[in-house]
């Protein structure tokens, strides 16, 4: 074996070791990381409406990009989903619970007395501010998100051979302070 | 009225003297086999992209008819369907027209060539199909767990009669062929096992609803080939005996078992129990499940048909399959992996060559390839798919040299045994008194590594056979190369350790990998490991397992970056079920006492509670490179000793290069 060498030379002494220093940069990395995944989102859906043309339905289109996503977030899913373990509306809430956290949305699980019921309550969205800075109808903002909810819930109930329902009950952007979804099995 | 193919005289054979059960005749239908050994069919991606059958796969067909000894050889599952909707693999051979004929004869010549029993399978991939369209089919439009896999249509009525139409047609021209028994593949998500899982068949025609409905497809398939072929031809289905999809509403055992009752009800002669699917998320036949593990899903199959059952996964060694005949858990014995690694495994165990067996070692990279549109290799078998290219066959060497291999790990023994066995006088110098090199070492991590061992048996017996002079605990100097001037010399040297780049890197508990296995210096509680590549996962594991904190610091983006992805999912749950952190696109900037700061690679910075440090980067070692240079011998380098790598570089090295010299 080679002997183990001895203290770089050459390199500068790393500065002492500042946990707060290193938590807001990393903290404020993350922020910027969530900014970029709406600036992208709504880059492309303009891209899309102006590739188009005057004519093209722009709320047809940008309506279309949700659903995509939609069909995705549920890809992401799929190897999450476990029939063996616990509460599907369960799962299926704490799933979306974790998308929307990482997104930057403040959002909590609600449990219900039934367990094929749960709640999903955000109490803040980035979501329909980007709308808003990105010039984009908050009609659409409400629509689209719900389709993508819908969407996506719908890829998983096909998958795992339940009926599972999504509903907006509450949202932020019509001005109800809060997004309550309901997501509930069929017996 | 009962039929053999070839009559095989096995008496005098030590084989089947040590195996009698194995070596012992089985009637599948009306046909005698005369040992109860069976290549099961993998793909191979060897043929044209529009599945006509080649030269390679021919080459790679015959070798392992010659292996089975008399017994069974598959040939890759054809797909039937012009459009392609079956094909799951590139290189897949097709049978949807009669001008495929001519190339499937010749794999049954081939087969026949060899005296062995040529089985012929009907394949058609269902949802893991599709290869070269933008979307495969199924018996419903459900979306795909995997992202690798194409977006399911869902079949129409129409289509799914059709699909049994072709099945059926694809059968006459297997028999046209030549072939002398039937199989039809229903296994890991392929289109039959589509319709008959829950999880999958959600139609509600005559081809779904219960499980009988859903065994629709399957029997119309096997009472349409049954016809089509007549009573004659031995007919083999292969169906799971357990899905491993319970976590998404798959088929329950129960349920699979009136599957299997089902299939022989139609007509099957035969069945191949198999377990899991492509998208289980429970391992089924990698190194870490234990040998004979499955082997309770055969025996639960005898109990519920009465036709011969067989049994390939995790059922590696002859002995082993032997007491399976003997306890009555099996009828007769399938391999496929093992056949990969050495196609005359079978023969070999007949001829009581034992020692002449090259062991698969259950990494999984066959698979790994041909689900990334490759062709097939082997991770110890550097000839696997190049049989039909001469140059990959040891010859005699022109001119006799002294070839000296520094270095007894895996690629200077396989380099040593290829070398002399085409004539050389090879001496092998290995600094401990030990040989295996780095394989010693990675045998001391847990989920079943020491079966790395067994290629460093097979290498020493091919080097023991053809006449190689070991030379332990011996270190070759540049005065010994200078003194003695060997023709050759081949530095297969291996790695050595990284130095660290990080400050503290000169403290005392800074160690090696080989410190820390072996404990010659103290291990703290916490340990981080400098490298997140295999060796370094290896050491985690091992330490984890003696209730160590362990957190692995690598620069590469992900975890086991080196290792084939088939097996790295696992090392990815070894990991997590042992507690092991992983910093991924991170470095260890300094050690200090009790903690390490890492760095992220874009500088942040993190600290971690750290006792003890274990360098697991390793580099090329140069040794002795300057000193065969300076003394104008020639010189070959292999293995770690030109890049650091696992043990499919070191055999692929070691043996070209033993063709080389």
């Amino acid at each position: 074996m080679a002997e183990v060498q001895a203290t770089p030379q050459g390199v500068k002494q790393p500065k002492p070791f500042d946990a707060e220093q290193e938590i807001a940069k990393l903290w404020a990395k993350c922020q910027g990381a969530q900014d970029e995944i709406r600036r992208a989102f709504y880059s492309s859906r303009a891209a899309a409406i102006a590739a188009a043309g005057d004519d093209a339905d722009a709320n047809a289109i940008a309506l279309n990009a949700w659903q995509f996503r939609g069909h995705d977030i549920a890809k992401s899913y799929f190897p999450r989903i476990n029939l063996t373990k616990g509460s599907l509306a369960e799962q299926v809430g704490q799933l979306l619970v974790g998308s929307w956290r990482s997104q930057g949305a403040v959002v909590k699980l609600v449990k219900s007395e039934n367990p094929d019921e749960v709640f999903v309550e955000w109490t803040r969205c980035p979501w329909p501010t980007a709308a808003k800075n990105y010039g984009a109808p908050m009609a659409e903002d409400v629509a689209g998100c719900d389709l993508m909810l819908q969407t996506a819930v719908a890829d998983v109930a096909l998958f795992i051979g339940r009926k599972i329902n999504i509903e907006t009950t509450k949202a932020i952007p019509r001005g109800e302070g809060k997004c309550v979804r309901r997501i509930w099995l069929e017996k | 009225m009962t039929r053999t193919i070839f009559d095989w005289d096995y008496s005098q054979y030590p084989g089947a003297k040590k195996y009698p059960h194995v070596f012992s005749p089985i009637q599948i239908g009306d046909l005698i086999v005369p040992n109860r050994i069976k290549y099961a069919a993998t793909e191979d991606n060897l043929n044209s992209h529009d599945g006509y059958v080649t030269d390679e796969d021919v080459a790679y067909i015959r070798a392992r008819a010659k292996g089975v000894a008399g017994g069974i050889c598959t040939m890759q599952g054809v797909y039937m369907d012009e459009r392609r909707y079956g094909q799951g693999y590139v290189g897949q051979a097709a049978a949807w027209d009669d001008k495929f004929v001519p190339g499937l004869k010749r794999l049954a010549d081939a087969i026949h060539e060899e005296r062995a029993v040529a089985n012929y399978q009907l394949m058609h991939c269902g949802r893991v199909g599709g290869v070269e369209t933008p979307f495969c089919e199924g018996p419903s439009a459900m979306p795909q767990r995997l992202r690798l896999f194409k977006p399911v249509y869902e079949m129409s009525t129409e289509e799914v009669e059709i699909s049994i139409q072709q099945h059926i047609d694809a059968a006459r021209r297997g028999i046209e062929a030549g072939f002398d028994m039937m199989e039809i593949s229903g296994i890991v998500g392929y289109l039959i096992s589509n319709f008959l899982s829950a999880y999958t068949n959600r139609r509600t025609d005559r081809f779904g609803g219960d499980v009988y409905g859903r065994c629709t497809f399957m029997t119309d398939i096997i009472k349409g080939v049954r016809k089509e072929i007549g009573p004659d031809i031995p007919l083999i289905i292969r169906i799971c005996a357990w899905e491993q999809l319970d976590d998404v509403g798959g088929n329950t055992q129960e349920e699979s078992m009136i599957v299997y009752q089902e299939a022989e009800k139609a007509g099957v002669d035969s069945i191949s129990v198999t377990v899991g699917w492509q998208e289980s998320i429970v391992p089924v036949i990698s190194r870490d499940i234990d040998f004979g593990s499955w082997l309770y899903q055969a025996e639960r199959a005898k109990q519920h048909i009465n036709i011969p059952v067989s049994m390939a996964y995790r059922l590696f060694h002859a002995d082993m399959a032997d007491k399976a005949i003997a306890d009555g858990k099996i009828d007769y014995w399938e391999n496929c992996r093992p056949q990969i690694a050495d196609p005359l495994m079978p023969l070999k165990y007949l001829e009581g060559r034992e020692e002449d067996i090259r062991w698969c070692v259950a990494c999984n990279v066959c698979l790994a390839r041909l689900f990334r549109d490759a062709p097939m290799t082997c991770y110890i078998n550097p000839l696997c798919a190049h049989e039909h290219d001469p140059d990959y066959y040891p010859q005699a060497a022109k001119t006799k040299k002294t070839v000296w291999v520094v270095g007894g790990g895996p690629a200077g023994l396989e380099c040593a045994s290829i070398a002399s066995e085409r004539g050389h006088e090879v001496h092998v110098f290995e600094k401990r008194d030990k040989l295996g090199g780095t394989i010693i070492d990675a045998g001391l991590a847990p989920y079943n590594d020491d079966e790395l061992y067994r290629f460093i048996e097979f290498n020493k017996a091919q080097c023991d056979k053809h006449g190689v002079e070991f030379h332990l605990g011996e270190e070759v100097t540049a005065e010994m190369i200078e003194d003695e001037l060997p023709d050759t010399v081949v530095l297969a040297t291996g790695s050595t350790v990284r130095k660290p780049t990080f400050f503290g890197g000169d403290r005392d508990n800074v160690i090696t990998l080989s410190d820390a296995l072996y404990e010659t210096k103290p291990v703290g509680d916490n340990v981080v490991i400098w490298g997140n590549k295999k060796p370094a996962i290896g050491t985690a594991l091992a330490l984890a397992k003696r209730g160590k904190k362990v957190t692995l610091v690598g620069t590469e983006r992900t975890v086991g970056k080196d290792i084939n992805p088939s097996f790295r999912w696992r090392y990815n749950i070894f990991l997590r079920q042992n507690g092991v952190v992983s910093y991924n696109d991170c470095d260890v900037e300094q050690v200090m006492d009790g903690q390490a700061i890492l760095v992220t690679y874009d500088g942040h910075r993190v600290p971690v509670k750290c006792d003890t440090v274990v360098l697991g980067e390793r580099d090329p070692n140069p040794a002795l490179e300057q000193a065969v240079q300076d003394n104008s011998i020639e010189l070959y380098q292999i293995g770690d000793a030109v890049v650091p790598r696992g043990l499919s570089g070191a055999t692929h090295d070691g043996y070209k290069t033993g063709l080389r010299i």
